[in-house]
């Protein structure tokens, strides 16, 4: 495989400091690097006091969310050539409390994301022809949202509106209308049905363009309306 | 625990500004973004258009000179770009109406250049009329 | 809560596990990691919840640990783990003659089974190669990698543990041969500082041995990585086994959206330095398409290495003739007092090894406590970050 080197913009910024700077790095990479691979060999190579968050490496732990040239991405699942800058850029995620260079206190948005009560397992859609195995209830699965954060990064009225409930929870909000699975619906209707909650929304869309794990928020966002509608309108069953 | 959390670390939110840090933004965002900039070129018309009607209060020597002025070139030039405006924040508008109800959520990109391929047409008859005739 | 303070090293499963244990029996603990919680091995395994039949033949010992685990997990995380079972695949005659000796070794352990004939697994898993010859069903599952542990990390929380990612162990203080604590670097302030502590438990995994090093004792690990590969999609609901040997790419693990195949076996120095090489890539590919066809033209999610910290015999070459059970060391054996290494070991044993950890730490400080870990039902993972 043939190396060539890249450089690194990296945002930084410890507790204490006035202002956060900019540090540049030269990496060495491969047509297989990833961003997120160039960060931990920046970290253990160059200088082992930047700090980054990170998990999986497979894009299912959601944690190394960032932003890199301006658009919110999965770093570990982000290559570094496709790119195709000579410098790239990597800052954190916007709309959240920095904690230190890339790492953001995702504290305030579980404290949102967590009153949907999104269960974390649902029913599997896929391979609806195949036999359930004795014992088993029915085809489970993991819920398809990582909780990265990159839809509400991205989101220009998160950016204006602090109180707006932002496309995560609303999207988790709709999954429990959709699946309830012994979740009270009503409730959560009620907390999203407000100025904050689904009729904030833009329809900027820009949460479903960013999202890496196919949970199309900005259409869930639209699903909740509607769904509020039907209930409005008493034509809903539910 | 979490408020000193908070206290301690800076939120980064670009408030307003977002709206229009379109760089690497897709289809929707832009279109958010001009949406609002249109909005408020449309609000900042409708005041100057007020001001302009109440000249009528001040007698038809203030009005007819304000006419005339209205005639100019560069004056039409200004409507042209409020037709502009007004076709992009309507035609728009509509299509959030519809995506914002859930119709063609999926199609928010085939609906917009639809529409503006509508907001076009009317653009050129419109800018006709103003221009020419 | 007792005024004995345990500090524990490294935020994976394992520490995890051990501040949520210790913290249940009423000791004060402050856990410390130089990255995120789970950003070393934790976080990066296959996803599986073994029943400990991969085991059954040649590690018994794990093979137990794993299927006791196994049913104290689903009762102490509902609602954390895709349970569609597993399934052990035979493909080829020689993998047929494998079948008695994994039959009797799953009775040994307590592994519960189930036979399946061609046309039964290929009706629970239209997927499969067709070749398949039977298949045996056992409680497998899927598990979240990083999600498990920070319920574990989450009800520490709540029982008093403090937790402080960022946070990198610089040094041990030492009073002539007993440790009485670290000194560490908070990086997110880039301020250095010391901890005090009774007993100091490393739990840095595949770091375990340079940990270990700064308070001059030695800890036979051996950084093991595998290659692990996600493509997109499900081809299968249970987590399918080849039925043999335990070797490479034999395991593939359906994961939310996701099926990760995995994994290779090789031996480092370095956990840091670890390569990802194309030939394994390529291996993962091959190996699981043997079981599952349609993974040959897969889209690749990502590819990634994740080191094991197997308990080893300097000598070993691949890793796979390491057995995967854990290991506790009280390091007063060596004439170190006030340290203790918790190793080796499985993301499904995390608590068992942690319960072991404790007792001998619990023993060390003159107590006597008993674990609670068994029952204790955990908080959900989100109340980690919102605490």
């Amino acid at each position: 495989m043939s190396e060539q080197k890249v450089t690194f913009r990296v945002f930084r910024y410890k507790q204490g400091d006035t202002a956060p700077h900019y540090d540049t790095f030269t990496v060495t990479v491969n047509e297989r690097t990833t961003v997120l691979e160039a960060l931990q060999a920046i970290r253990r190579d160059q200088d082992g006091t930047l700090v980054i968050r990170h998990s999986c490496h497979h894009a299912s732990c959601g944690t190394c969310g960032m932003r890199v040239n301006g658009k919110e991405v999965l770093a570990c699942v982000t290559n570094v050539l496709e790119l195709g800058t000579p410098t790239v850029t990597v800052e954190p995620l916007q709309n959240a409390p920095l904690i230190s260079d890339l790492v953001v206190d995702m504290g305030p948005f579980y404290e949102t994301f967590s009153q949907a009560h999104l269960p974390f397992v649902r029913r599997s859609e896929y391979l609806p022809d195949a036999e359930v195995a004795e014992g088993v209830p029915f085809h489970m699965r993991f819920e398809s949202c990582i909780e990265c954060g990159l839809c509400v990064s991205a989101c220009p009225v998160v950016a204006s509106d602090a109180e707006y409930l932002g496309p995560a929870a609303l999207a988790a909000v709709w999954r429990v209308v959709q699946e309830p699975r012994g979740t009270e619906v009503p409730p959560l209707l009620d907390w999203v049905n407000s100025e904050h909650g689904c009729w904030r929304c833009h329809v900027a869309l820009e949460c479903s363009e960013v999202c890496p794990s196919n949970v199309d928020p900005g259409g869930n966002i639209m699903a909740l309306r509607q769904e509020l509608v039907r209930r409005a309108l008493g034509l809903s069953h539910g | 625990m979490l408020q000193e959390t908070r206290a301690l670390h800076p939120v980064r939110r670009r408030g307003w500004k977002g709206w229009f840090a379109v760089r690497k933004r897709h289809l929707g965002y832009v279109a958010f973004a001009l949406n609002r900039l249109t909005g408020l070129g449309l609000v900042l018309y409708l005041i100057i258009h007020l001001v302009v009607l109440s000249m009528l209060a001040r007698g038809p020597e203030t009005w007819d000179a304000f006419i005339e002025l209205a005639k100019s070139p560069a004056f039409l030039l200004l409507d042209v770009i409020l037709l502009a405006g007004i076709l992009f924040h309507g035609l728009n508008g509509l299509r959030v109406i519809l995506v914002g109800l859930g119709i063609g959520v999926h199609r928010h990109k085939e609906l917009f250049w639809g529409l503006m391929l509508l907001a076009a047409i009317l653009f050129i008859f419109g800018a006709w009329g103003f221009l020419v005739v | 809560m007792s005024s004995y303070h345990v500090v524990i090293i490294g935020g994976g499963a394992t520490g995890s596990a051990l501040a949520h244990d210790l913290a249940l029996r009423g000791i004060r603990v402050t856990l410390v990691e130089r990255g995120e919680v789970t950003s070393g091995t934790t976080g990066r395994h296959h996803g599986l919840l073994h029943s400990g039949a991969r085991y059954a033949v040649k590690d018994q010992e794990s093979a137990k640990e794993c299927i006791q685990e196994n049913m104290i997990l689903r009762k102490i995380a509902p609602g954390s783990f895709e349970l569609n079972d597993g399934l052990f695949v035979a493909i080829t005659e020689e993998d047929l003659a494998y079948y008695d000796d994994f039959m009797e070794g799953c009775a040994v352990c307590g592994i519960p089974t189930r036979t399946l004939s061609r046309e039964e697994a290929l009706r629970l898993e239209p997927n499969l190669n067709p070749e398949v010859k039977l298949a045996v069903q056992v409680p497998d599952g899927t598990m979240d990698a990083m999600r498990l542990p920070l319920r574990f990390l989450a009800t520490a929380k709540h029982n008093g543990a403090v937790i402080k990612p960022y946070t990198e162990v610089l040094s041990f203080l030492m009073e002539g041969q007993t440790v009485t604590g670290v000194h560490v670097r908070d990086h997110t302030s880039g301020k250095e500082y010391d901890i005090g502590a009774d007993i100091v438990v490393n739990a840095a995994g595949p770091w375990a041995e340079k940990i270990a090093r700064m308070a001059g004792v030695d800890v036979p690990v051996q950084p093991s990585p595998g290659v692990l590969v996600a493509v997109w999609g499900r081809y299968n609901n249970m987590v399918i086994n080849r039925l043999h040997r335990s070797g490479d790419g034999d395991i593939v693990v359906p994961q939310r959206e996701l099926s990760i195949i995995g994994t290779s076996s090789w031996v480092v120095d370095d956990p840091d330095k670890l390569d990802v090489p194309e030939e394994h890539i390529r291996l993962m590919y091959e190996k699981g398409a043997e079981m599952i066809p349609a993974l040959k033209h897969a889209k690749m999610r990502a590819a990634w290495s994740a080191a094991r910290p197997l308990i080893g015999s300097r000598g070993a070459t691949t890793g796979r003739e390491l057995s995967r059970t854990f290991k506790c060391f009280d390091h007063a054996d060596e004439g170190v007092e006030g340290f203790v290494t918790i190793t080796g070991g499985k993301a499904t044993t995390a608590r068992a090894m942690a319960e072991t950890t404790a007792d001998v730490v619990v023993r060390k400080l003159g107590l006597d406590i008993p674990c609670r870990t068994r029952e204790v039902v955990l908080l959900p993972h989100t109340a980690y970050y919102t605490q």
